[in-house]
């Protein structure tokens, strides 16, 4: 099998499982809807400034993926479908599927907490291609980091908890990019205005992606 | 080894003793603000230049551990954090106590979310979470493999937290926007104090490092024999 189709297949069974069980998605968007509904009935009618709407969203964003993206690689170690998979496709390919799966789940949970944020909370006189972009690299750098750590924490005896303890410490640069640049997005700015915001989350993505790629190979072969 | 290394140790602390009597008594320049908190200039920045030493040493033990997985390059990385994080508290605490009593003096701060601060707590963070992360392990192969994976990767964000963070935080440390580099406002009489304390302060380090190497390659040998 090639290496295009053998990431593509990692990431058509990991859909298909998906399709049939939903738990990865379900637990995701619940998490994230609950905890914005939370904020928001905390938070009652108080006026929030621009800095803290921003804080509030990546926060929401950022513990529903710890809470949802954990599953990639512990679902196969749990399953015990691990050997089948080293056998049938490269270990970039994998990580390659399951960054895709990763991706494209945290695409959806962004674009649902933004939504529900924009009428819960309301987003003001936001720039709207500016916000969306942040929110689209924002998915890319969460989901990069967050695959690798996945992996990590497959390979561990006692799985859980380590999820958020690994990934915060990595996630911190991410979040004050993006927190700043949906700062001044939501005060009006274009995408000219978040241009730095932008640029250092593509460098952050590809950094995180690169290295996972190169890392995952020592993961892999065990 | 032996030969030298029992000469080098003497040296060591001869020399750090002499920094730090210097540090003291040799006089600074009066500068509005600072004072006398500059001699902090001998002790706060050569701890950080020592976390700097940690880091690219258990980066680089822990590629060799990808590389050959020996136990003992895993044994030397993690020491090398640990010491890092020792070494990394002091570079925190002494930084917080100078700052109090200069910049944020009247408006009792102690953490302004400075980049730099940010930047060592960040590594602190990381190197808090490879331990956790290695005492998960029971088995001293994968325990290597998976860590160093770890220490890589996390390793790979740094340079955002260096380079790119300072750009979209206010900083008042030398060199941010609106401060005089390093270079304009130190005294020229106080670099022949600074850069042996920076030596001294990497060497202490070594030391350290090297010692708690040697211990816990005396407890694995003992485990394995019992």
């Amino acid at each position: 099998m090639g290496w295009l189709s053998g990431a593509i297949a990692v990431l058509a069974k990991d859909v298909q499982l998906e399709r049939r069980s939903r738990y990865a998605l379900n637990t995701l968007l619940l998490f994230a809807v609950s905890s914005l509904l939370i904020v928001a009935f905390a938070i009652g009618g108080a006026p929030l400034s621009t800095g803290l709407r921003s804080v509030i969203l990546w926060i929401i964003i950022l513990f529903s993926a710890i809470a949802g993206l954990s599953h990639a690689f512990v679902s196969e170690e749990e399953r015990g479908t691990i050997l089948l998979l080293q056998l049938n496709a490269t270990a970039s390919a994998v990580f390659v599927g399951k960054l895709l799966f990763n991706l494209g789940l945290s695409l959806l949970m962004n674009t649902v907490v933004a939504v529900m944020f924009a009428v819960v909370l309301g987003f003001g006189e936001a720039n709207v291609p500016a916000l969306a972009a942040i929110l689209l690299l924002g998915a890319i750098g969460l989901s990069g980091a967050t695959t690798l750590i996945s992996a990590i924490i497959a390979r561990t005896p006692n799985k859980g908890p380590l999820f958020a303890v690994l990934s915060f410490p990595i996630l911190v640069p991410l979040l004050v990019s993006v927190v700043g640049g949906t700062t001044k997005a939501l005060e009006g700015g274009g995408i000219a205005d978040v241009f730095a915001e932008l640029s250092t989350l593509v460098g952050y993505a590809g950094m995180v992606i690169t290295a996972s790629v190169l890392l995952f190979d020592y993961l892999w072969r065990d | 080894m032996k030969a030298w290394s029992g000469f080098v140790k003497p040296l060591i602390v001869v020399w750090v003793t002499g920094v730090i009597v210097a540090g003291f008594l040799v006089p600074v320049p009066r500068i509005p603000i600072l004072e006398h908190t500059a001699r902090n200039l001998y002790f706060h920045v050569p701890l950080w230049f020592a976390l700097m030493a940690a880091f690219l040493l258990s980066g680089f033990y822990s590629a060799r551990v990808l590389a050959n997985g020996r136990i003992e390059d895993d044994i030397r990385a993690s020491q090398a954090a640990l010491v890092g994080i020792a070494f990394g508290i002091m570079g925190i605490v002494t930084g917080m106590v100078w700052a109090r009593f200069t910049w944020y003096v009247g408006t009792s701060k102690w953490w302004n979310n400075d980049p730099k601060q940010v930047m060592a707590a960040v590594q602190l963070m990381i190197y808090a979470s490879y331990f956790v992360l290695r005492n998960s392990f029971d088995e001293p192969a994968r325990r290597a493999r998976v860590s160093a994976v770890y220490n890589l990767f996390a390793a790979s964000t740094v340079p955002f937290l260096l380079y790119v963070l300072p750009r979209q935080l206010e900083s008042l440390h030398p060199g941010g926007e609106g401060n005089p580099a390093f270079d304009e406002v130190t005294d020229p009489a106080m670099r022949l104090i600074f850069y042996p304390a920076v030596i001294g302060m990497i060497s202490i380090f070594w030391w350290i490092y090297s010692q708690r190497v040697r211990i816990v390659l005396v407890e694995e040998a003992l485990e394995d024999d019992g």
